[in-house]
């Protein structure tokens, strides 16, 4: 269990941390979400002693300097490419090893983990990030620790890797282990988190489940269908629903379920061609929940060249149909 | 602390480096042995060829202070440079610890090439001499044990240097252009009789100090030059050393207090 209370970091007049609590439980993975600049690297570097501010992470009650082989309790990686270039991946693992009686073995044990055991005598320089973000790894399993800390570990990685670090975090958190991950890779994330901290320009914005996340911050809609839209229009809105009729004549509604739509077409007559849930991605959700806390804001192409957008579907949706009536 | 001089003995034997600084230091200093060995076969076995052989370059012996100065920059600066003081951190996050085990065993290290290129050069000078030379006479009986401790604080000034810079291209900039011109230049200005008023403070330029460590002889500046009145071996290596302690503090005080 991790717990961090009243975090908080300047740098001169910018807060980059500011106040943040919250808890991180063993058994689950636990994504760490934030816009870029959010204070994400900064509050995983607090939280392992390498930033001084105020504030402090407790590790089952300890700080992190507090631990004696810290490697054998709780495994960080924060940058992929920390090691010398002309240091073989092997002896650069020996190295931190040594630091926390970890024989040798556990080095090679590691490094056939991660798929680097055939380059382990190379000189890491012309390692890709992937290959980088794979030692990494291999670095945090060292100790075989019961925390894992790891700041943007699918960065560089192949889809193949990406899907083999998520079975593996996955597979380590179901063995008990705490593991505090961030990512800007949010489809990724919903995929692998079941717990989420979210900031904002170093502020917390939501400590929770997934789940949660994606309905508080999203509105859930249903997506319909009809050859008779004008009058299913009428009737819905009598019954208090919200609706647009979008582009292609399909109807978006708000304020009612999806099997109150379906009973509502049933006791109007209407035939529906379509009835489907739209629910929001963790990806809408994000935006929602970090719009107004982004560091660096980009303007829409669109608007900077002065021409129309080509599509006007919206990211990251995910409609599930649900039969028709 | 055991651990951290674990981490430091493992880091120090997987670098290249290592292996390239202490073979060139030990070989180049025995090449010069040799020379100086050759060219004085016929003369006596005074104390100061003696010294110029064992020490390889007697007052003139650079290279194995500036190769363990470089050693002990490597030791510090590399973790800064390749961002790798962030898993060191994560694997021994005591500082302390941290940089003390650097000091040990860059300095154990040290006195190791030191003592290595000392007994080559003396198998070298035998060879010509036919005999062992007395190393108790003066003032061999100081300069030896004067080497093992200039060439100590070099590499301590290197570990200090790149802790307090945080990178490798500062700190070596600093070592070799404080004594190679800084100091050179103000030797030189104190003694032009205009600027007398710098003779006092030559005797304070620390590796001027450092360098009467390893001195057979007077600071000679000729008939005409000043008499710069230096401190004795032990007092300049003081000077040295004060110099090399409030820089290793300031680095200390700063790597505990800055952000990694």
């Amino acid at each position: 269990m991790i717990t961090a209370r009243g975090l908080r970091k300047r740098y001169g007049a910018t807060v980059a941390v500011d106040d943040l609590s919250f808890e991180v439980r063993p058994g689950v993975v636990t994504g760490f979400l934030g816009p870029n600049g959010a204070g994400k690297s900064t509050t995983m570097r607090l939280m392992l002693d390498l930033d001084h501010g105020e504030g402090e992470a407790r590790f089952d009650g300890r700080r992190f300097r507090e631990i004696k082989d810290p490697m054998n309790e709780i495994g960080a990686v924060l940058e992929a490419k920390a090691f010398h270039p002309t240091r073989t991946a092997r002896n650069h693992l020996r190295m931190l090893a040594a630091a926390n009686r970890i024989p040798d073995s556990r080095v090679d044990e590691v490094l056939e983990i991660v798929g680097l055991s055939d380059v382990k005598k190379n000189k890491p320089k012309g390692f890709s990030l992937g290959m980088a973000q794979r030692l990494g790894l291999a670095q945090a399993l060292l100790g075989d620790p019961k925390v894992l800390i790891l700041d943007e570990p699918a960065n560089g990685l192949d889809p193949h890797g990406i899907h083999w670090l998520r079975d593996v975090l996955k597979s380590l958190a179901a063995q008990g282990r705490t593991v505090f991950v961030s990512s800007h890779l949010l489809a990724e994330m919903a995929l692998m988190a079941d717990e989420l901290v979210v900031i904002g320009r170093g502020k917390m914005i939501y400590n929770g489940a997934m789940s949660e996340f994606v309905q508080t911050f999203t509105k859930q809609n249903v997506i319909v269908r009809t050859p008779s839209a004008e009058t299913f229009v009428e009737a819905l809105r009598r019954e208090g629903a919200e609706v647009d009729i979008r582009p292609d004549g399909s109807l978006l509604i708000s304020g009612l379920e999806t099997p109150a739509v379906g009973e509502l077409a049933y006791r109007e007559g209407v035939m529906l061609h379509e009835l489907a849930t739209h629910s929001a991605s963790l990806e809408q959700a994000f935006i929602s929940a970090t719009g107004a806390s982004e560091e660096y804001i980009a303007r829409d192409i669109a608007e900077v060249l002065g021409s129309a957008p080509i599509s006007d579907d919206g990211p990251g949706t995910n409609e599930t149909p649900r039969g028709t009536a | 602390m055991s651990d951290a001089l674990r981490y430091e003995w493992v880091r120090i034997r997987t670098l290249r480096s290592t292996y390239w600084l202490t073979g060139l230091g030990i070989v180049i200093t025995a090449g010069i042995a040799f020379i100086i060995a050759l060219v004085t076969r016929n003369d006596p076995m005074t104390p100061v060829i003696v010294s110029n052989v064992l020490l390889g370059g007697g007052e003139f012996a650079t290279f194995i202070p500036i190769f363990m100065a470089i050693m002990g920059v490597l030791a510090t600066g590399h973790e800064y440079r390749y961002g790798i003081i962030q898993p060191t951190l994560t694997a021994v996050p005591q500082r302390s610890r941290l940089l003390t085990a650097k000091l040990i065993v860059v300095s154990a290290v040290t006195l190791a090439v030191v003592a290595v290129s000392l007994l080559i050069n003396t198998v070298i000078g035998t060879v010509f001499w036919g005999e062992l030379p007395d190393l108790g006479l003066d003032p061999l009986n100081e300069v030896i044990p004067g080497y093992f401790v200039m060439v100590l604080l070099w590499a301590i000034l290197g570990v200090a240097l790149a802790q307090l810079f945080r990178g490798v291209p500062t700190a070596i900039v600093v070592l070799l252009v404080t004594p190679l011109i800084v100091e050179s230049l103000i030797t030189g200005l104190a003694t032009i009789p205009a600027l007398d008023w710098l003779v006092p403070v030559v005797k304070f330029l620390p590796f001027t100090a450092g360098s009467r460590l390893i001195a057979t002889g007077s600071f000679d500046t000729g008939p005409d030059g000043p008499d710069f009145e230096l401190f004795d071996r032990w007092v300049s290596g003081g000077v040295f050393a004060g110099f090399i302690a409030i820089i290793l503090a300031v680095a200390w005080y700063r790597f505990q207090t800055r952000d990694a």
